[in-house]
């Protein structure tokens, strides 16, 4: 089985950090599976994510130890403070959305379908003509998702999605998630909403004081 | 019973929509023709989908939002005629992006500022620190902390303050169970002293523990 993200011993200290936010990290993460990352805030499941999708170090600054062999060509990664994925740039819902792909060089025709098909899954096709910085933040959530989505990302690295979604729009939001990992991506998602997370993920981590605490069925781990 | 002071007290105020429209810049009404009461010391829960309308109804009470139409006043006071810095006597409010509120060096900094601004002083930090387990991280900057503590820590800030009407938008969202529970008894401990608890939420267990009404709103507009 080919493997997107492999850790062996990795740790990771941030920029000013006392010690590890994650440590003795060794495990790997293959194309088609959905990881479901659990742990008490502070657990270092954001760190994790932030490791798996290469944004960590590159962007974050700080010190990786150990071994991390990544695959990932295009990550889509969703924070827990959506608000501060926006682009800024963008006045238009459908233009937030393919702005992602956009910055690929992919045809014009290619990153709107993409943007529309995203849009659509998110059921946020209505808001595509809205600013951004008018939308509630249900609604934001829901397009920064969605403008992970249009990536095509081969990991999609989400950090509790679904904190700010209506009942419905939660349900359907971990609905896509097998969709998504069909595609041959992983999938890694991050929250406390452990019986959603439990019903799509193939497999689960749960983090304490950066460590892997236990690994294995979402079932057992996740209970 | 309504107070008419000018709040950080704790006592609660009648708060009341009447009438109100509201659209952003010049774009459709979002909200149309909502009238609602909550009165003086009640727990209040706004429910409904994503997009409904419940955060832009509770910035009108901030006069972070101005109606187009109709009326929006905590107590006696008629938010039209004041600025939201006035406001935040009556109003604490704890905002659904907890990030938008925080910005001093340190936790202590930055749940201390509000109480400061307001004359009263700083003698009920360090409890509210305490009763949401932050004070062993008060001296550490804010964006240090993971996002679920630094809700915890902007909902800090506004408790301190003492206000008579306290608004919270998923205060809940990303937390643990035991987080869940220090927001749960923090916020049951200001109602059961008379503040007026106006809390939007999907998350419907929270919502049965703390509210003693559920109010829909769909589509901007809450069904009389």
């Amino acid at each position: 089985m080919s493997v997107r993200v492999r850790f062996a011993g990795a740790a990771f200290t941030y920029a000013g950090g006392e010690r590890p936010a994650v440590c003795d990290l060794t495990v790997e993460l293959a194309p088609g599976e959905i990881m479901a990352l659990a742990g008490a805030p502070g657990a270092g499941t954001t760190t994790f994510l932030l490791l798996a999708a290469g944004f960590a170090p590159r962007l974050t600054g700080g010190v990786l130890t150990g071994d991390r062999t990544s695959a990932v060509t295009r990550p889509g990664i969703v924070f827990a403070t959506p608000w501060t994925q926006l682009t800024g740039l963008c006045h238009t819902v459908r233009a937030e959305v393919a702005f992602g792909p956009a910055q690929h060089g992919w045809a014009r025709e290619r990153v709107l379908a993409l943007a529309e098909d995203a849009m659509r899954r998110l059921g946020v096709g209505h808001l595509a003509d809205r600013d951004p910085a008018t939308l509630s933040g249900g609604e934001l959530q829901r397009v920064i998702v969605a403008s992970a989505l249009a990536l095509e990302p081969d990991l999609l690295a989400l950090d509790d999605p679904a904190a700010e979604l209506d009942p419905e729009g939660a349900d359907a939001l971990y609905a896509l998630l097998p969709a998504v990992a069909e595609t041959g991506a992983a999938v890694l998602v991050a929250t406390p909403d452990t019986a959603r997370a439990a019903r799509v993920a193939t497999r689960a981590l749960l983090l304490e004081d950066g460590r892997i605490a236990r690994d294995g069925r979402p079932a057992e781990v996740l209970a | 019973m309504s107070a008419n002071g000018g709040g950080g007290g704790g006592a609660g105020f009648d708060v009341r929509w009447e009438r109100v429209r509201f659209g952003y810049g010049s774009g459709p009404d979002v909200l149309h023709d909502v009238s609602l009461e909550v009165r003086a010391g009640e727990s209040v829960a706004l429910v409904g989908r994503n997009g409904a309308g419940k955060t832009t109804l509770t910035r009108l009470l901030m006069g972070l939002a101005r109606p187009r139409a109709g009326r929006v006043s905590v107590g006696d006071w008629d938010v039209a005629t004041k600025r939201p810095d006035e406001m935040a006597r009556r109003v604490g409010y704890v905002f659904q992006h907890a990030d938008q509120q925080l910005f001093a060096r340190t936790i202590r900094e930055d749940v201390a500022f509000g109480p400061r601004r307001l004359g009263l002083g700083e003698g009920g930090v360090d409890e509210v620190l305490d009763e949401l387990e932050l004070a062993g991280v008060a001296d550490r900057h804010p964006y240090d902390v993971p996002a679920p503590l630094r809700k915890l820590v902007a909902l800090a800030g506004v408790l301190a303050m003492r206000p008579g009407v306290l608004v919270l938008d998923e205060p809940t969202a990303g937390f643990d169970r035991a987080r869940r529970d220090l927001v749960v008894a923090a916020l049951r401990q200001r109602a059961a002293g008379g503040v007026t608890l106006i809390a939007i939420s999907h998350d419907t267990a929270f919502v049965r523990e703390i509210a003693q009404r559920e109010v829909v709103v769909e589509a901007g507009r809450v069904p009389g």
